[in-house]
């Protein structure tokens, strides 16, 4: 199978964690049979890893730093479906009474206040019908759901008590 | 006035409408007058019922996404442009319809109470006259929890399996026996997607690194899984998911990011690719041409056509809806037409009769209804439910 910089990266911190996680048989599978998916709360990027390809500059030409409730916040360049921010949440916070995702999809972000790559967990909130707020659909590496890890369109609430979507944050997890 | 008084009061207003029309007609001598003078007072509250499937409905799927856990299926008759009917459907449900459209099948999920409680996954059967379901097989391993995408449901080519793919996040495919409505077992095929039917009893799926992985299974629900080398570039150019199989002859599509398109055959239960080629022409390319949307690609096994959704974009704009339909003949490689769009198209349908219907869907919730050999526009359905997001037709 074919393995790029950022798989790896994920993969690697998948493994561990699923080594470190036999309490939770969820987490477990999770990192064993798909050893792709990136598992947030714990995630112990392996900053020394290969530099992942950059793929957001396109959406950082007109991303900004200091509103998360538009679509053209910069840690939204691959994300897809109702900002947490709109919805009584923020970036990396749920809104109340609904569960933040143990897993999640990734996607690598451009901040161009600083113009360094970060590694963002897009993990869904859930646990509450739609949103229905701010709805933003971004796509810089975004990839088919054979390649789930990089796929915005799966309701990432595995692990969560319930998998009813309400919205889609993006929490940062590592500097790539 | 005494409760008991207003309540009987209430009663003769009403017995006093229902009744005293006819007796005043009568007065006046209604038998005197020509039969089709005369309109009915009281009719028949009767219940639609749709009959025999025509190659020309369509049905399309919302999955409602301001109010993801209570979606529908229309259906739509492309030749009046009239809604026949309706589907409640569960959370992000998939949708496959039996060869003659009697039976349709939806895999749904729903909560006990709604958006919290104990979930169940489930198989619920319609008559596909009577839009009523019928029964029910529970699919106690889940399945796939995703924006509907065509390709996680499949019926075998003979009918009787149900096949649904399932994430939980181990990759398995739920086997379903419709004839006997029996939850058969699921199959494990580590890391790999969707389901593409291959035979009887075999599919296809598509895995990370760009290959088929190729799967046998017997009525029992044991399996033999059989992986290829890969036939696509997953990192600089996958395929999307929704490639097609054709229920008509067999024939599988599947187009890239970079609009390569990849023939495919089952054979002997394996998928084939026997040839690529590409939709673009270098001038295309230099327009910025790509293919993209979400449904994008149809194909007439009849006429060997093929169409795709095509918009201009930049790499990553592969969900962007498509300004234009291309036409492509398979057998040549060549473009036939391109359709403007005046609603652009996120997904596509054809009708599989020899005076075919193309039905492209738009995110704003139109369908444009378009004559597939003339390519003339043959009118536009609007407001269809909030975000629909697939279409289907019998046999294709």
């Amino acid at each position: 199978m074919q393995t790029t910089g950022l798989d790896a990266l994920i993969e690697r911190a998948a493994r561990r964690i699923a080594q470190k996680t036999s309490r939770r048989s969820l987490l477990a599978r999770l990192g064993t049979v798909l050893a792709g998916m990136a598992l947030v709360p714990v995630l112990p990027v392996d900053r020394r890893g290969p530099t992942p390809r950059v793929r957001a500059e396109e959406f950082a030409k007109t991303a900004q730093t200091t509103d998360p409730t538009q679509c053209n916040y910069w840690r939204y360049c691959a994300i897809d479906g109702y900002m947490c921010s709109c919805c009584g949440g923020g970036p990396a916070t749920c809104p109340p009474g609904t569960y933040p995702s143990p897993s999640s999809w990734v996607g690598t972000c451009i901040n161009p206040d600083d113009g360094q790559a970060y590694l963002i967990a897009y993990r869904d909130c859930c646990g509450k019908d739609s949103c229905g707020q701010c709805a933003c659909l971004a796509l810089e590496g975004e990839m088919p759901v054979y390649r789930p890890q990089l796929n915005n369109d799966i309701v990432w609430c595995f692990g969560a008590p319930n998998m009813v979507y309400h919205c889609s944050s993006a929490a940062i997890v590592g500097r790539v | 006035m005494e409760l008991r008084t207003l309540w009987a009061t209430g009663w003769a207003v009403v017995l006093v409408g229902l009744f005293a029309a006819p007796l005043a007609a009568q007065e006046r001598g209604i038998e005197g007058l020509p039969k089709e003078a005369v309109l009915e007072v009281e009719e028949e509250h009767t219940t639609a019922v749709l009959g025999k499937a025509s190659p020309h409905w369509v049905y399309v799927l919302d999955p409602v996404f301001p109010h993801l856990i209570a979606s529908k299926v229309y259906v739509i008759d492309g030749d009046s442009r009239r809604i026949l009917g309706m589907l409640n459907t569960g959370y992000v449900p998939n949708m496959a319809l039996s060869a003659d459209g009697s039976a349709i099948y939806v895999a749904e999920t729903y909560y006990s109470r709604g958006t919290r409680g104990e979930r169940v996954d489930v198989v619920t059967y319609y008559d596909g006259s009577t839009l009523e379901p019928v029964g029910e097989t529970v699919l106690p391993r889940g399945r796939f929890l995703v924006v509907p995408k065509k390709p996680n449901l499949a019926l075998t080519p003979d009918g009787r399996y149900l096949l649904s793919f399932n994430m939980d996040p181990a990759t398995t495919v739920s086997v379903v026996d419709v004839r006997e409505r029996r939850y058969v077992g699921d199959i494990e095929v580590p890391g790999c997607s969707l389901v593409f039917p291959t035979g009887p009893r075999s599919f296809s799926m598509l895995c990370p690194d760009g290959s088929f992985v190729d799967v046998a299974f017997e009525a029992d629900g044991s399996a033999t899984i059989q992986s290829q080398e890969p036939f696509f570039d997953s990192e600089k150019d996958p395929v999307f998911e929704h490639g097609v199989v054709s229920a008509a002859d067999g024939r599988a599509f599947f187009v890239s990011y970079e609009g390569m398109v990849y023939e495919a055959r089952p054979e002997n239960g394996r998928m084939r690719v026997a040839r690529s080629w590409s939709l673009l022409s270098d001038e295309d390319r230099e327009e910025s041409w790509r293919p993209g949307g979400w449904q994008l690609l149809a194909y007439h096994a009849a006429s060997d056509r093929l169409f795709v959704t095509m918009h201009r974009g930049g790499r990553w704009t592969h969900k962007q809806a498509g300004e234009e339909v291309w036409v492509f003949d398979v057998n040549t490689q060549k473009r036939l037409a391109r359709i403007p769009l005046e609603h652009p198209a996120i997904s596509l349908s054809v009708s599989q009769d020899d005076q075919p219907l193309l039905f492209a869907l738009s995110e704003e919730a139109s369908l444009t209804v378009i004559d597939a050999t003339s390519y003339e526009v043959q009118g536009v359905v609007e407001g269809i439910g909030d975000s629909p997001f697939l279409t289907y037709v019998v046999g294709e």
